[in-house]
């Protein structure tokens, strides 16, 4: 069992290999008897190796034609930059199917977002992204209807950060906390997919100095999105020096003198979650 | 700006907006004997804290952070990208 395991891994990893390196989008891949005879394996094996790449959106069956190279999947680069932006850059042509544009007052989790209190009133943009005609995510944005006012006088804006910067609000930094799950049946037709297949969901809290001015929420299809995280090292942690009875004055007090003491630990190793 | 000098405990200049939430926000964590460390995180100060349940949440709130998360004793505060800023306060009140 063990045996036949280790193989299967080695043939999908071969051709994960193949398939991101040497071949190009829409290429066949090697026959089955061809693999077979490669790894000495059966052709179970190969199936096997192959079946995880066509989940995974490395591969494409076509029936009765065989199996090729998917699409690359894009970057889902987490920056500040809308969609529309994003996908010019790349070259590619952005637009928009709006579902809804309304005025709601504010629930408890979207006022929370947006630094705001349950109730108050809120711009609502539902929206389904297309890069070059191809649905590619649904996005819910939310924004505080003090800092936009009148959004929507002419119809859904093509460009959200587009209107605060308008209004002297200049999106500057933000967080997005990232999930894997399987799309919903409504949100299946609209992306074109099948009901169950993967989406990367996007929760997105977006900031112009102090000021919370967008909450959104999108639904990415996972097979044409990969997330692209930029990594570096933490910050080295501070320490308080005196673990004994240090109190920190609410703001009185004289500040003590400065002594400082590094710690070059790599910090508490569990990640708190999201929300 | 506040002075950095380090020949007595008296600072002659009021303590700026930024030292007043970092010591704000010590407190808030239950004050620095409750404090393992603080590290900054690019948008968030990430603490790890003796005992969760000294941590006044409300009080960060009102500090100016824009969310909190407690996670066993690790604790987030949102501060944005001030964090580096916020971070050399609170290491001259440590």
């Amino acid at each position: 069992m063990r045996q036949s395991v280790l193989k299967y891994v080695r043939v999908r990893d071969y051709l994960r290999s193949l398939v991101t390196h040497e071949l190009a989008s829409g290429e066949a891949i090697p026959s089955e008897r061809l693999l077979c005879e490669r790894f000495g394996v059966s052709r179970m094996t190969v199936r096997q190796a192959v079946d995880a790449l066509v989940v995974e959106g490395l591969l494409q069956r076509e029936q009765g034609r065989g199996t090729f190279v998917a699409p690359a999947k894009m970057d889902l680069e987490v920056r500040l930059s809308s969609f529309g932006e994003e996908m010019r850059r790349r070259g590619m042509e952005p637009s928009s199917k709006v579902l809804a544009t309304e005025e709601v007052a504010a629930s408890p989790d979207i006022a929370d977002a947006l630094d705001l209190l349950p109730g108050e009133q809120v711009f609502y943009l539902h929206r389904v992204r297309f890069a070059d005609g191809e649905p590619m995510a649904i996005e819910q944005s939310w924004l505080p209807v003090r800092l936009a006012r009148g959004l929507f006088d002419d119809g859904a804006p093509a460009s959200i950060y587009g209107e605060l910067r308008r209004r002297g609000l200049e999106p500057d930094w933000g967080e997005d906390t990232v999930a894997a799950t399987e799309v919903d049946a409504q949100d299946a037709k609209l992306l074109g997919l099948q009901v169950g297949k993967a989406v990367l969901r996007l929760s997105r809290r977006t900031f112009a100095g102090q000021v919370a001015c967008v909450y959104s929420r999108s639904s990415y299809r996972a097979d044409r999105y990969v997330l692209w995280v930029p990594l570096r090292a933490p910050k080295r942690a501070l320490t308080p020096q005196v673990s004994g009875n240090g109190q920190a004055g609410a703001g009185s007090g004289p500040i003590p003198v400065s002594r400082r003491r590094l710690s070059c630990n790599e910090g508490p190793g569990n990640e708190g979650p999201e929300q | 700006m506040k002075g950095r000098s380090n020949e007595g405990p008296c600072d002659e200049r009021e303590p700026s907006a930024v030292t007043t939430q970092a010591a704000t926000i010590l407190a808030a964590l239950g004050g620095l004997a409750n404090i393992i460390d603080i590290e900054p995180c690019t948008t968030r100060l990430r603490s790890e804290v003796r005992d969760a349940t000294l941590v006044d949440v409300a009080a960060l709130r009102a500090a100016g952070a824009h969310g909190v998360m407690v996670a066993g004793r690790v604790v987030q505060v949102v501060v944005g990208p001030s964090v580096d800023t916020l971070a050399s306060e609170i290491e001259e009140l440590m």
